[in-house]
């Protein structure tokens, strides 16, 4: 039986880590996903680059692969 | 166009040029994922300073992207003393370089709000995370304010652990 506090989880709900800061609680607050960053948070500078670039070639390569369905 | 920022950081410091890493590429340093698709730097400029750019570049067919006919980059003697800044796009990517930096200063004050980081391509100085703060705060469009709110939580997180340990 899933409880009511995974589900909502499962659903999307953001677990505010409890010494989270009045910065950190804003911002989740305001909206971002800060789960994001506490990913982030645990590579290092270039490990976060080399997820960058990945992210980057990606949606150049969407962006060029739109273009060139709009050609058509 | 591809984007390579690790090419163009590791030709640039091939190239001699002394530089800081600024904009989107030190938020995703300082631990914020933003997809940025440009390389900005500040760097000191004058005649000596961007030839060493243009030596960096000169292979990827660089031009003035702002430029209304995207104009190659064919530096004269006369427009050293004039230029401030520099918008390229080439082989590699956009590569945007500036003299000076909204709320922090020019390149002596960017310098020394900047740290130095090793990493396997080699060793780069990075804007600071005030400083890159009071950067994007300066910068002032929706986009950087919203870094903004997550250089603050970053930089919170970061005071606490330091605290912790």
């Amino acid at each position: 039986m899933i409880d009511a506090a995974t589900l909502a989880q499962m659903n999307g709900e953001y677990v505010m880590p409890p010494d989270a800061g009045p910065a950190w609680r804003a911002a989740a607050e305001y909206g971002f996903d800060m789960s994001l960053i506490e990913e982030s948070l645990k590579l290092t500078p270039e490990q976060r680059f080399a997820e960058h670039q990945q992210v980057i070639d990606f949606l150049i390569e969407l962006q060029e692969s739109g273009q060139s369905h709009g050609a058509k | 166009m591809a984007q390579n920022d690790q090419a163009l950081l590791v030709r640039l410091k091939d190239s001699g040029l002394e530089f800081v890493v600024i904009g989107g590429l030190c938020v995703v340093y300082h631990g914020v994922p933003v997809a940025t698709f440009d390389l900005d730097i500040c760097c000191p400029f004058g005649e000596e300073n961007i030839r060493k750019i243009e030596s960096a570049v000169k292979d990827l067919n660089p031009f003035h992207r702002l430029t209304a006919n995207k104009l190659p980059l064919e530096l004269t003697r006369s427009s050293f003393a004039s230029l401030k800044n520099l918008y390229l796009q080439t082989d590699l990517g956009k590569l945007d370089c500036l003299s000076e930096v909204a709320g922090v200063g020019n390149y002596e004050q960017v310098l020394q709000q900047s740290i130095l980081h090793r990493m396997s391509f080699g060793e780069f100085r990075m804007l600071n995370l005030d400083a890159l703060i009071a950067s994007k705060s300066a910068a002032g469009r929706e986009k950087d304010l919203e870094a903004v709110r997550l250089l603050r939580a970053v930089k919170e997180r970061e005071a606490q652990q330091k605290e912790f340990f």
